[in-house]
Order: C-alpha cells, then structure tokens, then sequence
C-alpha cells in the first residue's frame, strides 16, 4: 500500500535516509517450564528466530519529519537502533547522510542522535549542565556555538532552572527537556526519537512537541518519530510509515490514509425529546467514550449529506456534528490491514 | 582528545564522589587478603626466624609495598560496564562518536583510584607504623622507575578486565569467569606468597605470564631486588603483553559490538 508521495519527499537525490530490504532476525533462547526443561536446555539451549524487521524499504528527504508508526513489538524501535547505528542488520541496506549506520564512523556518530523517550542517558548523578560540558568536549563543538546554540535550547525548552540540579532529582518532563537538549547540542542532521513525549502530561507533551517543531523549522534536521500519541504525529508528521510485525505496511501522508483506509464520516446526534431511539438504520452504531450525550454512526462519505438529510427530516435533533473518524481508529484498522 | 579526558575525568570524579560508601566497601575488600597475607607471613617468618631465606621484614616490606601497586594496578571494569552491556544501557555510549571503553571507562577506572588513595593512604600509614618496616633498600630512582612499570601493569589489567567483561556481549556469566582470571591473578602475581617462594616450575611459567607484571615486577623493582637485565626484560615483556592485551580486547569488542542486541534500549 503505498500512498500519494508527490511533493512529501523533498528534493530528487535529497534524501536523508535510505533503506532497502532491511532485516533484523533476534535469536531468542526458548525453554518449556519445569525442572526437566531447565536441566536440558542447560545441556542444549534451543532458539527460536524472531523477525523483527523484515525487508523494510523507504527513504526519507533531508528536513521531512516523518512518524514511524505500528503497534508494540511491530519493529519501530528495532528499526531505529538500526538507523543510529546501535544494531547490525541481517540483511538489507541502509544509508544514513550516506553512511552506512553500523560502520558507526565518527562523522556518522557526529550527524545524528537517538533519543529515547523511556531511556535516560544523561549520567544521574550530576547536573545536566556537566554533561552538556561533557558533550561540547565529545562532539569538538566551538565554545561560540556551544553557547549559542545552548541558548536556543534554553530559550525553546526553558533549561536555566533545571539544568544546575542533579538528573535524579528532576521530574520526567524536566529531564526529558534535558534529554532533548543534550542530544541536540551538536546540532544533528536527522533525529531519531523514540516516544520523546511517554509519560508527560499534556503541557509537557505540546511543549515538546512545537520545540520539535520549531527545531525542523530553524534547522532544516530530518526527523523520523515514533509515537502512540496520535496528537504528536497529527501536528508534527506530514508523512507517516506504518510498520506491523516486522513489515512495512504504508508510507505516504496522514490524510490519504485515511481517505484509504476510513472511506467514512461520522454522525453525531443528540436527540431533543425521544431518547430512545434507533440509529441503526441510518448506518452502523458506533461505540465513543465522548460524554456529549450523543450517539454515533459510521456512514460511507459519499453518503453523508444524503443521510444527514433523513436524519434530520425523521427525528427531532437537538444537535448534528459530522466528524472524521479519530485518527486512532484508522491507524489500528492500517495495522490489521 | 585531551579535552575530552579532561571532561570525562570531572564527570566520573563527580560521580565517583556520589559513591563514596560503595568505594569504602571496595576497599575494604581489596585490603583484606594481602593484610591477612601480610600477618601470616610475619608470623610465620617470626616463629622461624626466616622463609627460606625471606626474614619478617622482607615480607612486611614486601606486602607493604605490594598494598600500594596493587591500588594502582587493580581494574573495575567489570563492575562498570557488564552491567551496561546486559542492560543495554551501554546504547547511549556507543552514539557517542568516542570509544567508550578508552574513554569513559578509562576514565571512570582513574577517577575511582585516585579517590580510593584519600582513603587508603592513611590506613597505609598506620600499617607502617604498626609493622615498623626497614625501607632503607628502598630508592627514589626505583620508585621513579616503577611508576611507568605500574602504568603497564595497571594498563594490561585494564584490557585484560575489558576484554573479558566484553564477553558479556555472548554470555551472562562474565563474573564467574572474572572470577577464575582473579584467582590465577592472586596465585601467579606474587600476591599470596612472593612468587619466589613458589615451586620453581611455578616461577618458570609466572614469569612469563602477565599477572606477574601487575604486582610482582613492580613492588620487586621498587624494594630494589632486580638487576638492571631482570627490569629491561620486564619492561619489554610489559610492553609485549600491552600490545596482545590492547588486540584482543579489540577483537572481542568489535566482534561484541556487532552482536549488541540493545535490550530495552
């Protein structure tokens, strides 16, 4: 399945990114339960291959922002510990700002970073601040653009009050803005972040979220994301991969998928004097955790007015609203595709 | 390069410091035998006047000296980093554009010996008043000339530990076989009983193994009981095994490397 592409993949010879048959097969050692299976396997240890990632292909223009989207285990984290040079594949190519990943050069390792949402790399015991200094040393960055772009971070996530205290003792949000910071002070050209927004609560998240998003704006860095909140990709990916065990499932832009895959409207109606009364003739019921008192049907967009029309002829509406199915929804019917 | 040291060195310094109970423990640890070997030996030396020609001054002077080396010589590489390998947590050192194990584990090694010394220096000098021994055969050219010899010592130790804590990128069973290279390191480095008074079979195979470059060789060399070709041939021999521990760390850690499977992170 693949989408509209024209005009999402900047440039023609721009890419960024470049994946082809990629593969990753983990060897997993497996045993029954009991004593006697833990007797033998201690003799003859038995395997079982898992395919993580199986000839994954796409490539991603420099300065495009793309989310990386599949359910747990569906291979994204897999992929991007490829990408950053952390795994070897089993197969397949990849080039990265035209290196390839694994060979971890040290230009390579100087052009990227992984950041990652449920990991913590910022040494705990000490300040951010000292690792910060840690990092202008490692990347040989100038003390001019170290300050400078030290304070573009500060100014975008607000560091000066939390980067003199030790990591421990910072709440989630304040150490992933320090995450996101270090990670970022040798201004990298394409930003692998794996759940950069896990955990935070909502101001966190939407601040996280337009630093990215001014960062790509300012910079012009490619950045590739995966995330379960759909709010993150909505208002940052023009363009989204799904993956899903292992296989790439569709690449191209958010509203295409779903004029592919949810060819369909919603209808909410909230009913004046009859309550109960039934919908199920207009279209399909659809259950919604929404509390507005109304109650949904899924119906074929190009029936919309036509149905909305009976409705409101036939019963006595004390509200209408058409709506697009939740991203959510269509991103899980793309995953069981 | 140096820069980056420098940063490396401030950082686990700092961290070190955060650690100061767990490296107290450590300490302790490390004492414990070669005290007890020390006080055995002295006993033993006393009741018969000598060991095989060793009096209880040789060995006091002996441990006493031993004490240091073995401070400057010893290795916690696995208790850095097998951890970080089974973990995973090791990912966030290899985006580094810098080798991990030549920098921050390094680094980490030195922060934490030169903070054990605050602590060890004056429970060495209240040994030394305690055994009172006769350091007269000691002189400063030796002691100049042992520092470089503990620096290879401490040098092939350090490869040695890595290379074997980088098997954890096959195995979880690294500390048991640590365990093992301890043990041949305790009986072939003259630190539980000068290897001099090791069978002479023994002595004939130590020589050439490298355990004995990280004690015997030095606290031999500072107690000034080596002839000038005894030091040259240890030196080169030094060298020698520097450079065969430096290739199979690196030929376990590439390979490793390539295995790394990121658990988690």
């Amino acid at each position: 399945m693949r989408g509209n592409e024209t005009g999402i993949r900047g440039q023609a010879g721009a890419e960024a990114i470049l994946v082809e048959a990629l593969s990753k097969t983990y060897q997993v050692p497996e045993r029954e339960g009991g004593f006697g299976a833990a007797v033998r396997s201690f003799f003859r240890r038995r395997y079982k291959n898992v395919e993580a990632v199986q000839h994954v292909s796409f490539s991603v223009g420099r300065g495009e922002v793309v989310g990386f989207l599949g359910p747990n285990g569906a291979g994204k984290t897999t992929t991007l510990k490829m990408l950053s040079g952390l795994l070897h594949p089993t197969g397949g190519t990849a080039r990265v700002l035209g290196h390839s990943p694994w060979e971890r050069s040290t230009d390579f390792l100087s052009a990227i970073t992984l950041v990652m949402g449920q990991r913590n790399r910022l040494s705990w015991d000490i300040p951010a601040a000292d690792s910060f200094l840690l990092n202008q040393a490692i990347y040989r960055i100038s003390d001019a653009d170290f300050k400078a772009t030290l304070n573009e971070l500060d100014e975008l996530l607000e560091l000066s009050p939390i980067m003199r205290k030790p990591v421990r003792n910072l709440s989630l949000g304040e150490r992933m803005k320090c995450e996101l910071a270090a990670g970022l002070l040798h201004r990298p050209q394409v930003l692998f972040l794996d759940e950069p927004t896990i955990g935070l609560d909502i101001t966190a998240q939407a601040r996280i979220r337009s630093f990215l998003q001014e960062y790509n704006r300012r910079t012009g860095a490619t950045i590739v994301l995966t995330s379960h909140y759909m709010a993150d990709v909505t208002s940052l990916c023009q363009r989204i991969i799904i993956i899903h065990h292992g296989q790439l499932k569709y690449d191209g832009g958010l509203t295409d998928l779903s004029r592919r895959i949810a060819p369909f409207k919603l209808i909410g109606v909230a009913l004046g004097e009859v309550r109960e009364c039934d919908l199920s003739c207009y279209g399909d019921l659809v259950k919604t955790e929404n509390l507005d008192g109304k109650q949904y049907i899924q119906v074929p967009a190009a029936q919309v007015t036509e149905i909305t029309a009976r409705i409101l002829q036939d019963l006595p509406v004390h509200d209408l609203t058409i709506e697009d199915p939740p991203i959510e929804d269509i991103i899980e019917r793309a995953f069981n595709e | 390069m140096l820069h980056i040291y420098r940063r490396l060195w401030a950082v686990n310094w700092a961290e070190q410091w955060q650690y100061r109970a767990n490296l107290l423990m450590y300490l302790l640890y490390w004492l414990v035998s070669p005290i007890i070997y020390l006080v055995v030996w002295t006993t033993v030396a006393n009741s018969q006047g000598d060991v095989k020609g060793l009096t209880a001054n040789d060995f006091v002077t002996y441990y006493l000296v031993l004490l240091v080396v073995d401070q400057l010589t010893s290795d916690i590489t696995l208790h850095v980093l097998a951890s970080k390998i089974q973990d995973g947590t090791l990912s966030g050192e290899l985006l580094k554009p810098i080798h991990p194990i030549l920098t921050n584990t390094l680094m980490n090694n030195l922060a934490f010996k030169a903070l054990i010394f605050i602590v060890f220096l004056p429970v060495w000098l209240v040994l030394v008043l305690l055994f009172q021994p006769d350091f007269s055969a000691v002189t400063w050219q030796n002691i100049l000339l042992a520092l470089p010899t503990c620096a290879i010592g401490f040098g092939i130790n350090f490869l040695l530990g890595a290379t074997i804590t980088s098997l954890a990128f096959w195995t979880t069973r690294v500390y048991s076989l640590h365990e093992f290279y301890y043990a041949l390191a305790v009986l072939f480095s003259g630190q539980f009983v000068p290897l001099v008074l090791m069978p002479p079979v023994v002595q004939q195979i130590a020589q050439f193994l490298p355990f004995q470059l990280m004690i015997y060789f030095p606290v031999q060399l500072v107690l000034g009981l080596l002839p000038p070709d005894a030091i040259l041939r240890n030196f080169a021999l030094g060298l020698m095994w520097l450079t065969i521990a430096y290739g199979l760390f690196n030929l376990v850690w590439r390979r490793g490397v390539r295995r790394f499977s990121a658990v988690g992170a």
